[in-house]
């Protein structure tokens, strides 16, 4: 038995090693190769998948269109089941197997603090289309050449909270605020950071409740905030969390509006909770107005992937595809410095979402979009900046 | 008054939850007073009632609106979704407990878990890991007196899993088959003796913890909406509340059920602590109870033999 | 693909210094347990704390990390231990979804940007494997030595004789509670020690690492190893990290669906458990002293077999 057991063993590394040996030659000079991390399967794969649907949609006009210099893109997707672990092992995949160029993503925070540092620390350009918390960003430089490589086409929680709460206090003239979140990366910063602004303005957090990811049941929160009696209900999560608690506050009675974030943005939200969605105000990515990048980008997108409509993580993904492909074609070559040279040039790049600018440590640069959901459609009601301490309408 | 008015909305909430964990807890209860082992596969069982349910309601109704024919296709779905369950439960039974039934007392632990991984997987395999919505067969209006509402659906939840518990108590206490289950949950080897079929009983068994699940996944559904790993931390909270209310006992495992959705819903503002902290709340009154009393409130208390 | 391999048996070493751990609890003392993430999260936050917060030294994190899981471990050990079988299962895997539960809400986030472990100048660089490799690796072996060694001690055979029957060895006057409680400090401090090395290697906690289906796995590990053999644990990890990161260790991907391990895992699990419960090596035929030569293993292992199979 022990013997057969060995044997087994030793028969599946000869063929684990056979398979490996084949795809680690295929890496012909033909081909840039970019790589995807983000949650494929699990709870909130949703996320996941759009984007790495849009990178694809993105890359597959590239080819279409001729590639980059005669080269082609491809596209590996790594799972990273929205955790630490994986995520790593899917950069290790990406950064040594495959040797990409440069990768997209991880979609969520958690996942993104882990890569970042080792993109950092090894050179590779990382680009995410929806880690929002400040950190992402903040990571120590640790490559020899203390060049940043980390860059998100995605509004840190910082800024997407302050224009959420200046627009809530001045443009809506809401004092009373109650807040309902989860305890994620995602979430929670996003509370906090709008909590911490709408406060200094002057305004007032009446009740603050926290749920965990995975709860189903959210009625005591909303027992809780009913009775502290706030103006709107600020909900920045997950669209099964948003879900769930726009229909169990319906039930209980609560009639005052809710407020969300780009979180918000996807159409899963209209699936699950139908039309308690009428008269929630989110904060999404700004539009380009006089563009029609966007327009053409959700068409072929719902042409790609059966009906399926993208969501705002999966905009910021195609912009950073196309922001990789712009920046491979500058640089002539899959170089992975000369290729993070051209990303943090990127000047005024007319993506899906606007015109693209990143800062220093390479944060995306740009105005807030907000959305009123009327019914299950979500109305651009305009773009907006805070400049002065006041927030100021773009157009 | 504002307080009280607060609390028993509460209390309310917690009773639907605690309802839905009771009905889950009845099956677990089932299975471990007969083989005494956890069966850890129940949940995946309600993940896939849940999808079984939703699939056969939704391709009865099509496109019809009528809200007659959504109560009779919603009773359709389910039945088939419980016979369905009823069904997987027996093979998952004969094929992965049964070989197992003399094995230590880990190896069944570890083979339902197994077949956890395998369901959940699988259903995630074939249906994909986005959460998918119930539609009510009924209107869902919140009914409000003094201040407290109360859904249809959470009525309909309360009604469905007291009456259950009555069926199932009547069922074992009352019945030919159930003082069968009776005896050979108290010994196996006996009761073959006494000429009871003891596969049968324990295929029943299975049947109808499984059947049961169905139905806990449906109703919970429409709250908790329908996704591969719905059933995993339901299930877990659902055999909490069965060892709380003591597991083998069917009146305990309603009671246990209904403490734990309750102190869930109250623990975190009573002891004004996040809501964050809900879970908390919920294991350590496990461990609490477990420590002062093992065998559940309404246990029956067993020595161990030498 | 060689990296790829590496990282694999980065992993493993960390799934298996857990394994030995569990081993200690479930497979010597026969006590199911399971919060083996709620330990690993212990000892990962602290070294987390430790490096991160106070600035020292990576070394003086893991005698930090074992005491503090360890000290975790006792703390659950001394009420817990009055339950028996199913019951103890339930009630630790309800206090590692209370640990987990309580470091999501002090911070969703958890800690990154932990600083390197450096040994003599030398820095232990995410990317540089091979020195993890030797590192993690050195410390299973110590911990399998010192667990063969347990053997033939008093605590060793005290645990067997609790596992084997409760009653009968307190009758023989070993004290049951006390050596209970040795075997869940050191199975948890073992714990906190395999967080320990993860926290070295990722430079990140995040509370969503230690959930409840990490304490299975463990669990499982144990079981598909061999229960009370440390050898048969060690290569439990490793096959159990095998297959979590076949897709992306073959660049299969895209090609086989996400799910298919698991459910593989899952059949192996029931297959297993039908038709070799004892795992795949069983239990240590020589517990207590191998008289043979070495001579005589080699020709053992080589499958020249005297004795049955157990």
């Amino acid at each position: 038995m022990r013997k057969a057991i060995i044997m087994l063993l030793v028969a599946l590394f000869a063929i684990a090693g056979v398979y490996a040996g084949g795809a680690g030659e295929s890496g012909d000079s033909d081909v840039y190769k970019i790589g995807f991390i983000g949650p494929l399967t699990g709870d909130n794969a949703n996320y996941g998948i759009r984007c790495s649907n849009a990178a694809r949609l993105a890359i597959d006009e590239i080819n279409a269109a001729g590639g980059i210099d005669g080269k082609q893109l491809e596209l590996i997707a790594e799972n990273s089941e929205g955790t630490v672990e994986k995520a790593l092992s899917s950069y290790e995949k990406l950064a040594y197997t495959d040797e990409v160029c440069a990768i997209i993503g991880p979609v969520f925070t958690g996942p993104a603090l882990a890569v970042a540092q080792r993109c950092q620390e090894d050179g590779i350009v990382m680009i995410s289309p929806s880690a929002t918390h400040k950190d992402v960003t903040a990571q120590a430089i640790t490559n020899p050449d203390g060049l940043n490589y980390v860059f998100r086409t995605v509004p840190s929680d910082a800024l997407q909270s302050e224009v959420a709460a200046h627009y809530f206090y001045e443009v809506l003239g809401f004092r009373k605020l109650a807040s309902l979140y989860a305890m994620n990366d995602y979430s929670q910063g996003l509370a906090d950071g709008m909590a911490e602004t709408f406060t200094s303005l002057g305004g007032e957090i009446v009740a603050s409740e926290t749920c965990m990811v995975g709860d189903k049941d959210f009625r005591t929160q909303l027992t809780q905030i009913r009775s502290a009696g706030p103006e709107a209900i600020y909900i920045p999560n997950y669209t099964v969390e948003d879900a769930q608690i726009l229909e169990q506050a319906a039930q209980l009675g609560i009639t005052v509006p809710f407020l969300s974030s780009d979180g918000f943005s996807d159409p899963e939200i209209y699936n699950l909770a139908g039309d308690f969605t009428d008269g929630v105000i989110y904060v999404g990515p700004a539009q380009a107005e006089a563009s029609s990048i966007l327009s053409d980008f959700q068409a072929a997108y719902s042409a790609a992937y059966n009906g399926d409509a993208p969501d705002s993580f999966a905009t910021n993904s195609y912009d950073a595809t196309y922001i990789i492909a712009a920046a491979l074609d500058a640089a002539d070559s899959g170089d992975t410095k000369a290729v993070r040279d051209q990303v943090a040039a990127t000047k005024d790049f007319l993506g899906a979402n606007g015109t693209i600018n990143f800062a220093a440590n390479g944060d995306l640069v740009a105005s807030q979009g907000v959305y009123e959901v009327e019914g299950t459609t979500p109305v651009y009601i305009g773009s907006f900046q805070v400049v002065d301490g006041h927030i100021v309408q773009v157009d | 008054m504002v307080t009280l008015t607060l609390y028993l909305q509460y209390i309310v909430n917690g009773l639907t939850l605690g309802a839905i964990y009771s009905l889950i807890a009845l099956g677990y209860t089932m299975v471990y007073g007969i083989l005494k082992f956890i069966n850890f596969a129940h949940g995946d069982i309600l993940m896939v009632g849940a999808f079984v349910g939703l699939i056969v309601y939704e391709a009865l109704l099509g496109t019809s609106t009528s809200g007659a024919w959504m109560l009779i296709a919603f009773f359709i779905a389910m039945i088939a979704s419980m016979a369905f369950c009823a069904v997987l439960g027996m093979f998952i039974e004969r094929v992965a407990y049964k070989p197992l039934r003399n094995a230590n007392r880990l190896a069944p632990l570890l083979s339902a878990i197994g077949v956890s991984f395998i369901l959940s997987n699988g259903a995630a395999w074939m249906f994909g890991t986005q959460s998918r919505r119930f539609p009510y067969p009924f209107d869902n209006t919140p009914l409000t007196f003094l201040g407290i509402s109360i859904t249809p659906h959470q009525i309909l939840i309360l009604v469905v899993s007291v009456a259950m518990m009555l069926v199932l108590a009547f069922f074992v206490n009352k019945t030919r088959m159930g003082k069968a289950m009776r005896a050979t949950s108290l010994d196996q080897p006996t009761s073959q003796l006494m000429g009871i079929n003891v596969n049968r009983v324990i295929s029943l068994t299975f049947a109808i913890g499984s059947a049961l699940a169905a139905v806990g996944g449906i109703l919970a559904a429409f709250d908790f909406r329908v996704y591969p790993s719905m059933g995993t931390m339901t299930g877990l909270k659902a055999f909490v509340a069965a060892v709380i209310g003591g597991i083998g006992s069917i009146p305990g495992a309603m009671l246990g059920g209904i403490l734990l959705g309750i102190l869930e819903a109250v623990g975190a503002p009573l002891l004004h602590i996040p809501n964050g902290l809900r879970d908390t709340v919920a294991f350590a009154v496990l461990i609490i109870v477990l420590l002062f009393r093992p065998e559940g409130i309404l246990g029956k208390n067993e020595r161990e033999k030498v | 693909m060689i990296n790829f391999f590496m990282l694999i048996l980065i992993y493993s070493g960390v799934y298996a210094l857990m394994a030995i751990g569990q081993n200690c609890i479930t497979g010597s003392t026969g006590m199911l347990s399971l919060c083996h993430a709620g330990f690993f999260c212990i000892g990962s936050y602290a070294t987390a704390i430790v490096c991160k917060v106070f600035g020292l030294s990576f070394w003086l994190s893991l005698p930090v990390a074992a005491i503090a899981a360890g000290f975790v471990g006792f703390l659950i050990g001394v009420p817990t231990l009055r339950l028996k079988g199913d019951y103890l299962c339930i009630a630790t895997l309800g206090l590692g979804e209370i640990i987990r539960n309580i470091a999501t809400n002090i911070n969703p986030v958890g800690i990154n940007s932990i600083p390197r472990a450096s040994l003599f100048g030398y820095q232990f660089a995410s990317r540089n494997k091979m020195a993890f490799i030797f590192l993690i690796w050195a410390f299973v072996i110590i911990f399998y030595i010192l667990f063969q060694q347990l053997a033939h001690s008093r605590l060793g055979r005290a645990m067997t004789a609790i596992r084997e029957d409760e009653v009968a060895a307190q009758s023989n006057g070993i004290n049951v509670t006390k050596y209970k409680i040795s075997s869940f400090v050191l199975g948890a401090a073992i714990g906190g020690i395999a967080g320990c090395f993860q926290t070295a290697y990722t430079l990140t906690v995040s509370p969503s690492s230690y959930t409840f289906m990490v304490s299975v796995m463990v669990l499982c590990t144990v079981v598909l190893g061999g229960m009370g053999n440390a050898k048969a644990v060690i290569l439990g990890a490793f096959i159990i990290q095998f297959i979590s990161y076949f897709q992306q260790l073959t660049g299969l991907t895209n090609v086989i669906p996400p799910q298919a391990n698991q459910m593989i895992f899952g059949l192996i699990l029931v297959v297993m458990m039908i038709w070799r419960p004892q795992g795949l090596l069983g239990r240590d035929k020589y517990r207590y002293g191998d008289p043979r030569t070495w001579r005589q293993k080699i020709a053992e292992s080589f499958g020249r077999k005297k004795g049955g199979e157990r």
